[in-house]
């Protein structure tokens, strides 16, 4: 009690706590005696990122050329196939995909380990059920963006200065097209982040919301606290990002 | 078209007559519709006609798939309960001769005689199998099925009566105190729903009233959608003629407000909540599913998925059942709210 700084009274803990956290000094934690909130953090969040990262590269490399193929095919079978199929992955949460796509590829085919975080092999159904949703949800966004800006007169003009079609799509109309897909980038981390809370406890990663959740569960209270600060710090930083790309990628936003 | 303009001719229809025609039109949103009100009546009437409870364990018949045969053994053949209820593969492994043709007597019905003991056909039939302590699947899906969706119901009324009255004082008000009422929901926004709820469920943990807790825990963090959407339609509608008229021919403002701005906001309103029922049901089930949510004795959809994603390796169905009906159920929501907010858009059916 003593070591922990519990015997002292409440607004004494209240600004030692907070002065610790400005300073970076953090307190000992009482579920991992000996450590401190920095070295959970260094130790588990680079897992996290790499497995946040995967998911994102999923995202993109399934939703944006699904989303561009359905804008320019318009009203085929090719918008309404992959665009009901990402209705589905919108509603399916996460704690359903990931456990199903264990069960599939992990139990029934046995092509890989349904747990675990060694090889390259056993990050690819983590960041694949982390990544389905905001495939999905990207794919619906660009889809809605991408023919908003077919629409535009300087997409016609391209078109009459003889352009080939792909060059149309990919490279004029294009630019226009993801932003939508740029705003989203900020909701989507933080998603990013509650999902792996999910994701890391399905398939036993060992990243920094599972400690989260651990130290929910048993009451590490400053553990908490730190982590909760960690995430906020890294979710406003990232919508800030967001924020400065999208300014440089719109230019009519700057005079806003 | 024909029929349209006679049923013109006959009488005209209110704005809600002419959004349900809409939406009845629309076969997804009355699919979603239609099954909603099927599985809400199921959960919460199963309790009068379903045989099996969901608490009432049978060790020995535990884990077994779909329609597995029950077989009753009786030590004397006299007594009018079965003393114990085994799972055919218990019979083959421990009493039968020969398993083959003994099981295929008792699957027509006969009454069969090992070492003294007696076994004969139970009319036990567990539609969607057992759980790993023998209790009927299908009775906990529908007990899970009754948190779930109550959750559903009762957290977004929370959300509902937050969001309602904040975004409405706000829109109301207007000037500083709507700039700084709205900035705060901006701060909340940036912040992960979950990790909201998560802290609340900690703060609060000792209570007794721990389904309550996860209502207003999760009523305390989906408002903030609400809150805007209101707002957005109060400072729309308090300047527009039609109010203006009303007050000038002396309406009070009570009745304004019931008579003239309630309706216009009721269509916004009704098609978020709808959409925020199962994203209400998901937040609950993914609490549950981490541990932090419903406890036992009680169980939710989430915590069944959990459970069955603990056992899938050897019992699948107590995975895939389970989160079939909880995905069918979102679905079904998400497209009855889809199809509302086509209905009553009062936008898009202008042109």
């Amino acid at each position: 009690m003593e070591y922990y700084g519990f015997n002292d009274p409440l607004y004494v803990q209240f600004f030692r706590t907070l002065w610790q956290h400005i300073s970076f000094d953090f307190p000992p934690l009482t579920s991992y005696p000996g450590l401190t909130s920095k070295e959970i953090i260094a130790d588990t969040f680079p897992v996290s990122l790499q497995l946040g990262l995967l998911a994102m590269i999923v995202a993109l490399g399934i939703g944006l050329p699904i989303g561009i193929l359905a804008a320019a095919k318009k009203n085929t079978a090719l918008d309404y196939t992959p665009m009901s199929l990402a209705m589905v992955g919108i509603c399916l949460p996460t704690f359903v995909i990931g456990p199903l796509l264990a069960l599939v590829f992990g139990v029934w085919l046995g092509w890989l380990n349904v747990s675990g975080w060694f090889s390259f092999s056993d990050r690819i159904l983590p960041a694949c059920t982390l990544g389905l949703f905001y495939a999905a949800y990207i794919a619906r966004l660009t889809r809605g963006g991408m023919l908003e800006t077919l629409n535009m007169d300087y997409v016609r003009s391209a078109r009459a200065k003889g352009a080939s079609e792909p060059r149309v799509v990919l490279v004029h109309a294009l630019r226009g097209g993801i932003m939508p897909v740029v705003s989203f980038f900020g909701p989507a981390l933080a998603g990013l982040i509650s999902g792996s809370f999910v994701v890391e406890t399905i398939f036993q990663v060992p990243g920094l919301g599972r400690h989260f959740i651990q130290a929910a569960l048993s009451r590490d209270h400053s553990l908490i606290l730190s982590t909760v600060l960690f995430y906020a710090a890294l979710i406003i930083i990232a919508n800030m990002i967001v924020d400065i790309v999208q300014i440089l990628l719109n230019p009519k936003l700057r005079y806003q | 078209m024909i029929d349209r303009i006679e049923s013109e001719e006959t009488q005209a229809r209110s704005p809600w007559k002419d959004a349900w025609l809409k939406l009845s039109k629309n076969k997804l949103a009355m699919f979603g519709l239609g099954f909603f009100a099927t599985m809400v009546a199921l959960c919460y009437a199963s309790p009068l006609f379903y045989p099996y409870s969901p608490t009432n364990q049978t060790l020995s018949f535990g884990a077994t798939p779909p329609l597995t045969m029950a077989i009753e053994m009786r030590y004397d053949g006299q007594s009018e309960e079965a003393d114990e209820v085994i799972t055919p593969k218990e019979f083959a492994d421990v009493y039968a001769s020969d398993a083959q043709s003994e099981i295929a007597r008792i699957d027509k019905g006969e009454v069969i005689y090992v070492d003294g003991l007696v076994f004969q056909k139970s009319d036990r039939i567990h539609i969607l199998g057992t759980d790993s302590h023998g209790r009927d699947l299908l009775a906990r899906i529908f007990q899970g099925g009754r948190i779930s969706l109550g959750v559903g119901f009762i957290a977004t009324f929370v959300s509902l009566l937050i969001g309602v009255m904040y975004g409405a004082v706000s829109g109301y008000m207007g000037g500083k105190i709507d700039a700084f009422l709205m900035r705060v929901v901006d701060v909340l926004y940036a912040l992960p729903f979950l990790i909201f709820v998560i802290l609340l469920m900690v703060v609060f943990e000792e209570s007794d009233h721990q389904l309550l807790l996860i209502f207003l825990a999760i009523g305390a963090v989906e408002w903030l959608t609400m809150a805007r959407i209101v707002r957005g339609q109060v400072v729309n509608l308090k300047n527009q003629d039609f109010v203006e008229a009303a007050r000038a021919t002396g309406v009070r403002t009570p009745t304004i407000i019931l008579r003239h701005l309630a309706p216009n906001i009721l269509g916004p309103v009704i098609v978020y909540s709808t959409l925020l029922v199962p994203a209400v049901m998901l937040l609950e089930s993914t609490l549950s599913f981490l541990g932090l949510g419903v406890r036992a004795p009680n169980a939710s959809w989430g915590t069944l998925i959990k459970e069955g994603a603990e056992k899938m390796m050897v019992y699948p169905w107590l995975l895939v059942v389970p989160a079939i009906f909880f995905s069918l159920t979102l679905f079904a929501m998400n497209f009855l709210g889809d199809g509302l907010r086509d209905a009553l858009d009062v936008k898009s059916s202008k042109d």
